[in-house]
């Protein structure tokens, strides 16, 4: 099922991710640890995918490979079609850490893409503006890094992934760092965000009802080397508010999920933890 | 204002230690003038142009000197950081020209670019090359390799990272080598001038040394070199503290 059919706000942009049979090692020098081994995956454009799995899973690896800061040592990554090179504009990175450069005003980090792509000065400020007051951060265009927030740090992060309105958006955790509360008000925003402007949304996460609130499709990977273990269409309708988790049918998706996540995890005896660190 | 007492106060206990010190001691004038002779002297020296005529040439070598070598030095401190094979070919012989002692090339070099301003220059900036070169590559290493992935994944140039990311986040360091660069600059002029030169604050403590056994005017230059070394100290510390402020 295409994400737009779903909640059906008229023009769906974004393109479609394909990843055929990629395998990425680190160290290869050095005898090598295999993070990702032979993944394939299909993302629709204009889908909302959430990417599952345990540490050192290679999710965030996943995440490089699309976004073009790493080549695949096997197999292929395209983005409609062509390989993915940073800075084209068709993809947008938020980090699990935001990433501000701290002598720049919030205004400026978002700003940031549109400074190397040689946009001219006034059109950077309004359209970092607009950026700004769209994640509510219209306040802080003035105020340096150290001086927000952690929420905040991250919606100045997120605004500047979108400020080239690309039409694939990577969320590498992004709110991993942020209380559960303040997060739940993230992921309502971001399914917001997405609704209004539809786009093709990658976002790796440690947590299982996360996944299950935001994606139409759980992507729960294998622990390393990485591969799909199993892929669960979540068909909850939209918008999801943070009630319907308590639905019957999320909590089956979301058992699903977690047992998908336990079959190729069965090695390591951690529980699942929606807090869990990085990857 | 408070800042402003402690030091005025901390300079007159200097004074008068040094005052004590000749009374104590009792040396004569040659030896350790008291510091009233040495003000009445650069009373006269400054009212006879004397001090002003040497001071200004001082001035010209360190400020150029400063400006050539820092800016040498800076430019290929980024390279060294920003290239491992760059560093592995130029380090040893920036190394090596640091170990070498300068006062004893300073003649050759004296004669090597001419005997003029060009050769005090020359040698004032290589003093200061050393320390602002390295403090530079080791600002531009230490930036964060996260924001160097996040400006990669924005499509940032080399070039661009270097302009946004690695010298502004490397300023602080080199602002610690341009501190150390200034003063050593002073030294530099003064090391030119004694390999070969007829004005100069340098040249001024070597006439009032071993051609006048006049000390209290050598004291006066050596005073003087110690204001104008305070001075860019305190003009770089300024600089910073208007870069930096963020």
């Amino acid at each position: 099922m295409s994400a737009h059919s779903t909640h059906g706000t008229g023009l769906s942009t974004g393109l479609g991710v394909t990843i055929d049979d990629v395998g990425v090692s680190f160290g290869a020098r050095s005898g090598g640890v295999e993070a990702l081994g032979g993944v394939n995956l299909e993302i629709a454009a204009g889908s909302f995918t959430a990417v599952i799995g345990p540490n050192g899973c290679g999710k965030s690896t996943l995440l490089r490979l699309v976004a073009g800061l790493l080549p695949p040592a096997s197999g292929r990554v395209r983005v409609d079609g062509a390989d993915p090179r940073p800075g084209d504009g068709r993809v947008g990175l938020a980090f699990q850490q935001p990433r501000l450069v701290p002598w720049r005003s919030t205004l400026d980090n978002v700003a940031l893409p549109l400074e190397l792509a040689g946009v001219p000065a006034a059109e950077r400020r309004v359209r970092a503006s607009e950026a700004l007051d769209r994640v509510g951060l219209t306040a802080a265009a003035s105020l340096r890094p150290r001086e927000l927030s952690g929420g905040m740090a991250q919606r100045a992060a997120i605004a500047r992934a979108l400020i080239g309105d690309p039409p694939v958006l990577l969320l590498d955790e992004p709110f991993s760092a942020l209380d559960a509360l303040t997060r739940e008000t993230f992921n309502d925003e971001l399914q917001r965000l997405w609704m209004e402007r539809p786009r093709t949304v990658v976002f790796v996460t440690h947590s299982v009802s996360e996944a299950v609130a935001l994606a139409d499709r759980v992507v729960v990977m294998t622990p390393r080397p990485g591969r799909v273990a199993r892929i669960v269409d979540v068909d909850l309708p939209r918008p999801r508010p943070a009630e319907l988790l308590g639905d019957p049918r999320a909590a089956e998706l979301a058992a699903e999920v977690r047992a998908a996540l336990s079959e190729g995890h069965a090695l390591e005896l951690r529980p699942w933890a929606d807090q869990e660190g990085a990857a | 204002m408070r800042r402003g007492g402690a030091a005025a106060l901390s300079f007159v206990v200097f004074l008068m230690v040094w005052k004590l010190a000749t009374v104590i001691g009792g040396y004569p004038e040659y030896i350790l003038p008291a510091p009233e002779v040495v003000g009445e002297r650069a009373w006269r020296a400054i009212g006879s142009g004397i001090l002003w005529e040497h001071s200004a040439v001082t001035l010209l070598e360190i400020v150029l000197g400063f400006a050539v070598g820092a800016a040498g030095a800076v430019v290929t401190g980024i390279a060294l950081g920003k290239s491992v094979l760059i560093e592995r070919v130029l380090s040893p012989y920036i190394v090596a020209a640091q170990a070498v002692p300068i006062l004893a090339l300073a003649p050759l070099l004296d004669i090597w670019f001419g005997g003029g301003l060009l050769a005090r220059v020359v040698i004032c900036a290589l003093i200061i090359f050393f320390p602002i070169a390295i403090a530079t590559m080791v600002g531009i290493r230490s930036v964060d390799p996260l924001l160097t992935e996040m400006l990669r994944s924005l499509g940032a140039t080399n070039p661009q990272r270097t302009r946004l990311l690695e010298i502004p986040s490397a300023l602080p360091v080199i602002f610690g080598g341009l501190r150390v660069g200034v003063t050593l600059a002073v030294i530099g002029a003064v090391v030119a001038e004694w390999a070969g030169a007829s004005l100069g604050l340098g040249v001024l403590i070597n006439i009032a040394n071993q051609g006048l056994f006049d000390t209290p005017l050598m004291f006066v230059a050596l005073a003087t070199l110690a204001i104008i070394g305070l001075a860019f100290y305190g003009l770089v510390v300024f600089v910073e503290r208007g870069l930096l402020s963020h």
